[in-house]
């Protein structure tokens, strides 16, 4: 399976990382004392015994003279000496200057013996960096390839569908002629776009394959922790005519829940919690928000139950709108908002199956949820609220715009006043900048003039209230 | 099935161009990973060059490629190769100035 080759390309890394600790050899120049011949255990006799610098000759050598099985790891090394450093201390400190001279002998030697051996064993951090990044551009590569190959199957199964219903299918905005490029549009290594366009009953359609970022060796590893999956994301725009007034949104529980605090629309038109699915014969584990009873029960039809009850399990979301404008922006301090722009959107997330593990052959099993989106756009156009419906949904919209501008009100009125401010006192910068003084003199008197007209304007206002008042 | 085989749905006098979204007003649809690894592998090669630390090197090089692989397509490479060339320069510099292997922490 090409998604375990990362992890063969890891193993090396980690085994080297595990194995190096044990069989260092470093040229440390902190002791000076020989390394590499201080094959000393406890035994007090040690330092007299016969050592040369060969460390190949001492393996050999040691078993004999010593009497206890030694404790230092020397089976490992044939190239390298390791040491007791406390113990090779304790020993030097104790000998006296006779063995002094016969050691200092053998630190010319070790000298030479331990840079021949500093070229590579004492590297090893480096080689793992190497190896760690190696590791990540053989992922890079795979995972941009597996990324490549499913969003073409995908494209591959969808093609005819799509090229049935549109007369544009794939376009990137740049060419002077809209004709349809016919590919997908790569955004990322992991984000692929494709624009369809050219259809009764809507604007267009415009569909994002997200897929995980297998590209990315970090991800990798994050979503082994957390697993997530493949999401196809399909936008629907209408034109005015093609929708009429309603906020409707059908989906997993978890994404129901967070779509309504996230969403400007559907915290603001579909304040009660989510209904179950069940009421309506689709799956317990879909949940429902609408603004209205009616708008439930139009878009629920037999056909649309079918559809969600036997793709349940790929529906993320459904997220029908006229007033959609994306999740809710956070509001800048002492800014005001005007209305956010909205646009009549058919919004649908489906995630693909496998969890991540997801093979080319899998897309398939997503073109009856693209049908599904063919057949909303048809019944969306076609759905129309009765008289009843028609205003309740009116109201609605008047009552949050009213909200909308009573919160903003008193920003607005802020920013009115600012602006006043700023254009009297840059006035009065102009004033003090005059150099000639009669033209200053003049200016001055006639900001006055303005100003005792405008208190004048005031003055007689609050009379004409006060005479309509009685 | 679901298309009506009567109608042909297609309208090609209905054609819109693809627009591009704009980013600017809904800054949540981007993904701020690629922008914050290049700051983060540009500090860190900083940090090798500067204090001659070579861990701080090549984690800015470990920085740098988690940034390309996370790029836009639309994104600059000149960019990408400029953090990358840095960051190699960084430890190579960090190598020339002290050949002594790393210690690792432990």
């Amino acid at each position: 399976n090409i998604s375990y080759w990362h992890l063969v390309f890891l193993l090396p890394a980690l085994l080297l990382l595990l194995a190096l600790p044990d069989t260092r050899g470093r040229y440390n120049d902190d002791f000076d004392d020989g390394e590499d011949i201080a094959e000393f255990d406890d035994n007090d006799f040690a330092e007299f015994e016969d050592v040369s610098e060969d460390p190949a000759v001492d393996v050999e050598k040691e078993p004999p003279p010593r009497a206890a099985p030694s404790s230092t790891p020397i089976e490992d090394d044939e190239d390298e000496a390791t040491v007791e450093n406390e113990d090779g201390q304790d020993e030097f400190e104790d000998a006296d200057a006779q063995d002094q001279d016969m050691y200092s002998k053998y630190d010319n030697e070790e000298h030479y013996i331990a840079h021949l051996q500093n070229s590579w064993e004492s590297y090893y951090m480096e080689i793992l960096m190497v190896t760690g990044l190696l590791a990540y551009i053989m992922n890079y590569i795979i995972g941009k390839n597996k990324n490549s190959r499913l969003a073409q199957a995908w494209f591959n199964s969808h093609r005819e569908l799509l090229e049935s219903n549109f007369a544009l299918v794939g376009d990137d905005g740049t060419s002077k002629e809209a004709t349809s490029t016919g590919k997908l549009n790569q955004e990322n290594e992991h984000i692929y776009n494709l624009w369809c366009s050219g259809r009764v009953c809507c604007e267009g359609m415009l569909i994002q394959l997200k897929f995980l970022k297998r590209q990315d060796l970090l991800n990798v590893l994050a979503r082994m922790m957390r697993p997530a999956c493949d999401q196809v994301q399909v936008k629907v725009t209408l034109n005015d005519e093609d929708m009429d007034t309603f906020v409707f949104a059908v989906g997993s529980r978890k994404a129901m829940a967070r779509l309504q605090k996230e969403m400007q629309d559907l915290s603001e038109f579909c304040g009660d919690k989510p209904k179950s699915g069940a009421k309506y014969g689709v799956p317990e584990s879909l949940s429902i928000l609408s603004e209205m009873g009616e708008v439930t029960d139009g878009v629920m039809d037999n056909k649309m139950v079918h559809y969600l009850t036997s793709h349940a399990d790929k529906i993320e979301s459904i997220h029908f709108s006229d007033q959609f404008s994306g999740p809710k922006v956070m509001q800048e301090e002492g800014q005001p908002l005007k209305l956010p722009e909205t646009k009549k959107t058919l919004l649908f997330t489906f995630n693909v199956p496998g969890m991540g593990n997801t093979s080319p052959k899998d897309m398939d099993s997503l073109l009856p949820l693209m049908n599904m989106v063919i057949y909303s756009i048809d019944k969306v156009k076609k759905l129309r609220l009765n008289r009843e419906g028609k205003q309740k949904a009116d109201r609605n919209r008047a009552r949050v715009e009213e909200n909308f501008l009573k919160q903003t009100h008193t920003q607005r009125q802020e920013a009115a006043q600012t602006r006043r401010e700023e254009k009297k006192r840059a006035e009065k910068e102009r004033i003090m900048n005059e150099e000639d003084p009669d033209r200053q003199r003049r200016l001055e008197e006639a900001a006055q003039r303005r100003e005792q007209k405008k208190l004048e304007k005031k003055q007689m206002k609050m009379k004409q209230i006060k005479v309509k008042a009685m | 099935m679901t298309v009506n085989n009567m109608a042909d749905p297609r309208r090609p006098n209905k054609i819109f161009r693809y627009k591009p979204p704009n980013t600017e007003t809904n800054p949540t649809l981007e993904d701020p990973t690629p922008d914050y690894m290049n700051l983060l592998g540009m500090v860190f090669s900083m940090c090798g060059l500067m204090l001659k630390l070579k861990w701080c090197a090549w984690i800015a090089v470990y920085c740098s490629f988690i940034s390309f692989a996370n790029s836009r397509s639309s994104e600059d490479t000149k960019q990408m190769m400029s953090s990358f060339m840095l960051s190699i320069s960084a430890v190579v510099m960090s190598y020339l100035q002290n050949p002594q292997p790393m210690s690792p922490p432990w």
